[in-house]
């Protein structure tokens, strides 16, 4: 198994040796101020789409019809996904070795593809009859897509606020 | 003047009970960043529609009705996650400027919260200026964002 992962080791490798990565790391101020901006710009994202998950299980926002919603906050939560995408990054990319042997930060990676394969089912699958159901409780299929997505993103972020405990490190 | 009662938070079996368990504190920690989502997203989505974006198409006070009870949820959430957190970091909280911050921006951002901003965001259509409602929608942001959320992470990075 550790074989397999060889390459991205590498490639993690790489980056820690890079001399931007290594000024990242080194610099207290400027690492911290990613990390807050980390923070506000998961607010705006997954704040939009806890509100369109509640949405979903017909417990918020009901008086608006499912696909305006969806529509008009649709460019908001992508700009927050751009932003905690790009301020995550560059956390990864200044201190790339601590988040490679960190089960917490693979587990948030595993669960953020789960999410985004979870969106994309509820978008062909559960979405394409809304004009029966815009103005109403979802039915099942599309509640369900709403749960998942509160329950990912809920781990995802306990995940991502777990990276600093490193209990299960061993190397 | 509050140093005793600080330290008599630091000193209680609670924050014994915290510190011992390897889970309780990171968990607590983790479940506060939960609810912070849950309440950002219920005071974003009706500040981006007072700033005259978003859901457009839907009324002001609709989108604040709709929005209120997340908020509460929200906020109690995080009370009950931050008070461990409080308990358990007395006197290192005691001693950090941005913890006095954010306890002194808290306050005004919850009394905004509760009287300007939902007077405005629920009084009828066309009863208050989209320039009204943009810089209210504004202050909020500002306040709840740059006046708690930003100092609240930087207490851990900086003490």
């Amino acid at each position: 198994m550790s074989e397999l992962l060889m390459p991205i080791r590498a490639v993690f490798e790489a980056v820690a040796n890079s001399e931007n990565s290594i000024a990242l790391r080194e610099s207290q101020y400027v690492w911290s101020l990613f990390e807050v901006a980390h923070v506000i710009s998961m607010c705006l994202f997954a704040g939009l789409i806890i509100m369109m998950d509640l949405r979903l299980l017909g417990i918020g926002n009901m008086q608006t019809p499912f696909s305006q919603l969806q529509k008009r906050l649709f460019p908001w939560q992508m700009l927050g996904m751009a932003l905690s995408a790009i301020t995550g990054l560059v956390l990864v990319y200044g201190d790339p070795m601590r988040f490679y042997s960190n089960i917490f930060f693979w587990m948030k990676m595993s669960l953020m593809v789960i999410a985004a394969v979870n969106a994309l089912a509820f978008h062909y699958i559960a979405y394409f009859d809304v004009d029966n159901w815009d103005n109403k409780v979802p039915p099942f299929g599309a509640k369900l897509s709403g749960v998942l997505g509160l329950g990912l993103w809920a781990f995802v972020i306990v995940s991502g606020r777990l990276i600093p405990y490193n209990w299960f490190q061993n190397q | 003047m509050l140093q005793p009662y600080f330290q008599a938070m630091n000193d209680s079996s609670i924050a014994k009970f915290i510190s011992e368990s390897l889970w309780v504190y990171p968990l607590d920690q983790a479940i506060h960043l939960v609810f912070l989502a849950l309440f950002a997203g219920a005071i974003l989505i009706l500040d981006i529609r007072l700033l005259g974006f978003g859901m457009r198409e839907q009324s002001v006070a609709k989108v604040a009705r709709d929005s209120w009870p997340w908020l509460v949820v929200g906020f109690l959430g995080l009370v009950a996650t931050g008070i461990p957190q409080l308990i358990q970091n007395a006197m290192r909280e005691y001693y950090s400027e941005f913890f006095w911050i954010k306890m002194y921006v808290l306050p005004v951002a919850l009394i905004y919260t509760v009287t300007v901003r939902r007077m405005v965001s629920q009084a009828e259509d066309g009863r208050v200026s989209p320039m009204v409602q943009k810089v209210v929608g504004l202050v909020s942001i500002l306040l709840w964002i740059g006046g708690v959320a930003v100092p609240s992470r930087l207490i851990g990075l900086f003490t």
